[in-house]
């Protein structure tokens, strides 16, 4: 799990925390993830929380032409030059 | 205890309450603003969606409430409260909605009389109209779409300076471009010698014969907190004000304190275009088209980096993967309701929870949106749609436990209305029956907008701060926003707990 996503799920207040964790460890079995395809609703919780994690990979997000770090470094580059908060 | 005395001690920092505090503090009162949350420094935003939602959201953007279908209600927290993660849009209230106030809950605001305080607002924020440019070509496909079909559109207006189209409004500005209340109206009321707290969590309200005197909290590092002062602005947010209201033990005559719950559900499609789209360069919500409105259907541009997408995407598994492979390619726009569900705010061993069932009336206006964002997919020339719903689904034939739901706006707890027996407050959005406390958030807004709802919020806001500054909401200009850094300094911060 990434770091980004393990820290969303840990500022989750305690019950969908552990839902999600759940979820998630369902989802990494063969047969958590048949029983996760019965139940529609907590098969998208799963598979939504961990297409969040995965595509928030700089290399994944670089490969579909976004590039997060360069987006943050223009953002700080342009509040210096300008003296914006 | 630490203690500190002030005329008006305002409950936090987001939309309601840091416009509340400038204009009081820029109007010679003595100002405590407490907020439960922490300043947030833009250098630390880092435009990963789930690292933002860890940072800046309440419970990590994962509030949800309990009901048929669940919906996911992302609020922030700290600084700025929501108006630093939202989308930046700007509206008016509809007249049609003040007119509705005025009849269903004797309200008196018409659009005359709110007329200086909008301005006075959209003036502080500079808001403006999205560019075509800057908005990108995410909207121009939904554009090139309600032209075709002839439907109502245009560009939105925004509280944004310097915009570069970052496309993370949601997960923190990192150019400072969205003027939201933390780098508005809180240097301002710093400026002006407001005395504000982060990690300051309210406990209750002081309530001495019947009337407010303060509120006690308790400081981030453990050290008790009273403010006394000779009134008292609540704007803890719609979900959690009416709970401070309880755990301060007032009598609520009206019955209503909690109830009354609007959220304006939304949800959003994606389409497959023939061209690149990059959805996330330029600004998510730039285009909206209110064809609809009448019906309760507001379409509004929705759009984020890969990890978003992958997030909001309504495809599971292989059709996920190959969808998102074509990130490049895919477009995606929103729709919100203006509903007529009501929910409801309690707690329960401390935590809000909040109950909140569509009813069939939302449901009918949400096919009725689904399939109109199919067609204007389809106009706009896409190979594909992906719509929020189970696979071989339809909008016509769509349930509530099919919809995937999101919210943004909570609205209604504590409800204006003129009559004691029927709202938590009066139209000048004092608490019935306490002198002294006043709200200045989403929950006095008494029912649905239609619209995103930040500027009616901070009009009524900025109304309520010259009410008790005793004085008419000038024409003139404010005093603009200081240009530089001139965040509550941790020197104020720890003199206060110390």
């Amino acid at each position: 799990m990434s770091a980004g996503l393990e820290s969303m799920i840990s500022a989750a207040p305690w019950p969908q925390r552990t839902a999600l964790r759940v979820l998630l460890a369902l989802d990494r079995r063969p047969r958590g993830a048949m029983l996760l395809a019965s139940v529609p609703l907590a098969e998208q919780a799963a598979s939504s929380m961990l297409a969040l994690g995965r595509y928030d990979d700089p290399d994944v997000g670089r490969a579909l032409g976004w590039d997060a770090r360069a987006v943050v470094a223009r953002g700080r580059a342009l509040r210096r030059a300008e003296g914006r908060p | 205890m630490r203690s500190l005395d002030a005329d008006v001690c305002v409950v936090g920092a987001g939309a309601g309450g840091a416009v509340v505090a400038a204009e009081l503090a820029e109007g010679g009162a003595r100002v405590v603003l407490l907020e439960q949350g922490a300043y947030h420094d833009p250098d630390g935003f880092t435009a990963s969606p789930p690292e933002m939602l860890a940072h800046l959201y309440r419970d990590g953007g994962q509030s949800v409430t309990l009901g048929a279908p669940p919906i996911a209600l992302p609020l922030g927290r700290g600084i700025g409260g929501t108006t630093l993660v939202n989308s930046g849009t700007c509206f008016r209230t509809p007249p049609r909605v003040l007119e509705r106030w005025a009849r269903e809950f004797g309200l008196q605001l018409d659009e005359a009389s709110l007329r200086p305080c909008f301005e006075r607002v959209e003036r502080a924020l500079s808001v403006r109209e999205v560019t075509p440019e800057l908005a990108g070509e995410n909207a121009a496909v939904a554009r090139r779409g309600a032209e075709r079909l002839g439907w109502s559109h245009g560009y939105l207006k925004r509280n944004a300076r310097g915009c570069v189209g970052s496309g993370v409004c949601a997960f923190g500005c990192p150019t400072s471009a969205k003027q939201h209340t933390g780098i508005t109206y809180i240097p301002r009321a710093a400026a002006a010698s407001a005395e504000i707290v982060t990690g300051a969590d309210v406990h209750n309200v002081l309530v001495e014969r019947g009337s407010a005197r303060g509120v006690r909290a308790r400081l981030a590092g453990g050290d008790a907190l009273e403010v006394r002062a000779r009134d008292v602005v609540l704007a803890c947010g719609t979900i959690h004000t009416p709970l401070l209201l309880e755990r301060s033990g007032l009598r609520d005559s009206s019955g209503q304190r909690g109830r009354n719950l609007a959220l304006h559900p939304a949800t959003a499609g994606f389409a497959l275009m023939d061209e690149t789209v990059d959805m996330a360069r330029g600004v998510p919500q730039s285009f909206y088209i209110d064809e609809f409105a009448d019906e309760g259907v507001m379409l509004e541009g929705v759009a984020g980096p890969p990890a978003y997408a992958a997030m909001a995407l309504p495809l599971t598994g292989e059709r996920h993967a190959r969808a998102m492979a074509r990130y490049r390619r895919l477009a995606q726009f929103g729709l919100m309701v203006s509903d007529a569900s009501r929910g409801r705010v309690r707690s329960i061993a401390g935590r809000p929870i909040i109950r909140y069932d569509l009813c069939p009336e939302d449901m009918s206006r949400f096919r009725i949106g689904l399939a109109r964002m199919e067609e204007l997919f389809r106009a706009a020339g896409a190979r594909e749609v992906y719509l929020p719903l189970p696979e071989g689904a339809r909008p016509h034939s769509a349930r509530a436990r099919d919809l995937k739901l999101m919210a943004f706006h909570p609205l209604g707890t504590a409800r204006a209305d003129a009559r004691a027996t029927h709202g938590v407050t009066d139209g000048d959005l004092a608490v019935h029956g306490v002198p002294g406390l006043h709200l200045a958030d989403g929950s006095v807004v008494p029912s649905a907008l239609g619209v995103n709802p930040q500027m009616t919020i901070m009009a009524l806001a900025t109304r309520l701060a010259f009410s008790l500054l005793g004085q008419a909401v000038p024409a003139s200009n404010p005093s603009p926003a200081p240009p530089t850094d001139q965040r509550p300094t941790k020197e104020k911060e720890i003199a206060c707990r110390s």
